[in-house]
Parts: C-alpha cells; structure tokens; sequence
C-alpha cells in the first residue's frame, strides 16, 4: 500500500499549522489540470482498475472497454469539477481522485446497463450462448473454485456485490467504498459483512 | 432477524473490517490471524474471494487506443484554453481541400467573375460605426454655437450671397 501524502497546511492569522492527509494523486492531478496532455499518468494508474470494475459490472470485455472510454474521457473533460476532500479517516494511501473517478465509473457502468436493456442487441437465439452480466464464469475462464466462488457473488443484490468487487478487486478502503457508494463508512462495513456471510454459506452448501 | 442480530451486527462488521484490512494486506494465497469470535463462514469467503477475484486487465490494443484517444483530447482542450474558450471544445478539422476543389470548378464555369471579399468590408463597417457612434455622443456634450460650425463656416465660403433664412423673414 502507498504511503500516505503529508502536507503542513499553515493558517495566514492565528490559525495553528496542523498536518493534513492530502490526496495521494495531488501532484499528477495538479498537473493533468495545467496541462491535460499530462492527464496520461493517471490514466495509466487506474486502467486496470476502472477496466476491471466495469468488467465484473458488465461481463463482457467490449461492454467494459465502451465503459471504460467513456469515464476516463468524463473524467479528462471533468477535470477542473473535481475538488479534493482528503481527510484522515479516508486511510492511509487513500486517493480522493479515485474515489471521484469511481463514482463517474459507477455512473457511466450504470447507463450502460440501462442502455442495454433499451436496445438489446441480440436475439433471443443468440441470446442463449451470450454469457449472462453476472456470470463472468464464461469470458474469464476461472477455475472451478473461482467460477463457484463468482457465482455466490454474482447471486447477491447489486450493492452488496459492487461493494465486495471494490473491496476485493480493487482493494479500497472502507471510506472509499463509501464515497463510491454514497454511503456511511458504518452501512458498508455492515454490507461488505453479511454479503460475505452470505457468499460463505453459500460456499459451506449452507442455506443463507 | 432478531433485535440481538441487529445490534451485533455493527460489531461484528467491524471485527470482518479489521480482519480485511490484515487480510488484503497480506500476501494474496495467505491468510491473515483472526479474532476468535469471527464467523468462520465470513473468513472463509474472505480467503476465497482474496485468492479468485483477480483484477482484469483490458488488452494492450485498447489501452494504446484509448491512450491515442485521451491525448488527442487533451490537445483540443488545451488549444481550446490557449484561444480564451470557455468550456471544452473540440477542433474540428476545415475541409479545406474539398472548398479549393469546389471553388476551382466554379471559377472555371464563371470566369472572370468577381469574387467579393467580404472580412475587410465588415471590419471598416465595424470601425466606421464605433467611430460614427463616438462621434455622436461626443456632438450630445458639445453642442455647436449656432452658425459657428465647420459645416455653417463651409456653407458661407461656398455661397457667400445666402443668407439666413430668418434675415429674408422666411421664418
């Protein structure tokens, strides 16, 4: 995990100097604003990340891409909207600029699936050997014990799986799942619980 | 779900929380040391999805053309902020082959036919406007003594025999 970055902030009057945890992408958002061309850093950074996201979203590779293209370009025209809000309970190497550029992907993953279902772009007949959003089984060839552990996952509501792919895939902290989610730093906790709870007996070949 | 659930469950999430946090923190096939009261079936989930939820990797050819595509973009940004733009712009490239190739073919069906050029008539158009408008306001603040003008002292030298019409009782 990166360490995290410090800065001292001193007040112009009385105001005591204190530290505070800044945004560990500071340096290279700064940069990207003053010149967009340098917006590649950070781009680089989180391909994966977005992509991957999107990916255990969707299901499908060409799906994940169009989603993928659309927050990072979001994201570079956005830019000057994005403003910094670190604070010490976001955690250690914790990065507010992702945390923002999650929720435009959360954002745009959630008008693809709406798109999808307006214009369907497959038959009923094809539809048969398309793989299903949520079983990924198919297009990443896990074993069999990774297909089994997916498919418990793929089974809970929505939110409780969008937070068990942030927290296992992308590894975020809990504070930045909440501010993906939109939710108290308490309510994902208790989330990201019972869904594993849940994934577990299912997995036990326990009811849940 | 029972009153006594309910109120465990905080707890119980925090103690899933910390173990997580030792969990991911780890190496990705080990496991992490847990607290006694940890439900078994949240720990094995969590030793499981840690070892199978990889992260994907999109293909090399997407990410160089997504790459392309992003700088590409940053380019009309920064253009569009070097010419003073509000916003976000996107250069639009000028067809200006397919306009020479066109005006050529008119030139040859009409020849000899004058083309006006029109950038410098609206520009003098403009400047003559603001000077007129300048002008006027100008007059509004100082208004001449009556026949003491310029034009007044022009008319005299051109028709020196004239004289006013409230001299010839006309008014």
């Amino acid at each position: 995990m990166a360490r995290p970055v410090l800065g001292r902030v001193s007040g112009r009057t009385s105001t005591p100097s204190r530290v505070t945890h800044l945004d560990r992408d500071r340096s290279l958002v700064e940069a990207a604003r003053r010149d967009p061309e340098r917006f590649e850093a950070l781009y680089r950074r989180y391909l994966a990340q977005v992509y991957s996201y999107a990916y255990y979203e969707l299901g499908d590779h060409h799906r994940a891409e169009d989603a993928t293209e659309r927050t990072f370009l979001a994201a570079l025209t956005g830019l000057d909207r994005f403003e910094e809000r670190a604070r010490p309970a976001d955690g250690e190497g914790a990065s507010t600029f992702r945390v923002w550029l999650f929720q435009i992907a959360r954002n745009t993953v959630a008008n693809e699936r709406r798109a999808a279902r307006r214009h369907p772009t497959t038959d009923l007949s094809a539809a048969a050997i398309v793989p299903d959003p949520l079983d990924v089984e198919a297009g990443v060839a896990l074993r069999d014990e990774a297909a089994a552990a997916w498919r418990a996952v793929g089974r809970l509501p929505a939110d409780r799986r969008r937070a068990l792919v942030l927290r296992f895939v992308e590894e975020m902290s809990t504070a930045e799942i909440a501010g993906v989610l939109g939710r108290s730093e308490g309510a994902v906790r208790v989330l990201i619980h019972r869904s594993l709870r849940a994934v577990g007996r299912e997995l036990r070949g326990e009811p849940r | 779900m029972t009153f006594r659930s309910r109120d465990a469950a905080p707890a119980d999430a925090l103690l899933t929380d910390r173990y997580l946090e030792a969990l991911l923190a780890g190496d990705r096939r080990g496991d992490a040391p847990a607290d006694s009261a940890l439900d078994p079936a949240v720990r094995e989930a969590s030793t499981r999805l840690r070892r199978d939820l990889v992260r994907v990797h999109p293909s090399f050819r997407f990410e160089e053309r997504l790459a392309a595509r992003l700088a590409e973009a940053a380019r009309s940004m920064r253009l569009a902020a070097a010419a003073g733009a509000e916003g976000h712009a996107a250069t639009v490239p000028f067809p200006l082959g397919e306009l020479s190739r066109r005006m050529a073919e008119e030139d040859e069906q009409t020849p000899g036919f004058p083309r006006p050029l029109l950038i410098g008539g609206a520009i003098t158009s403009a400047a003559l406007s603001l000077a007129g408008a300048a002008f006027v306001a100008w007059r509004r603040t100082h208004p001449p003594a009556r026949g003491r003008s310029p034009m007044a002292r022009a008319i005299r030298a051109v028709h020196p025999g004239r004289r006013p019409a409230s001299r010839i009782g006309l008014v």
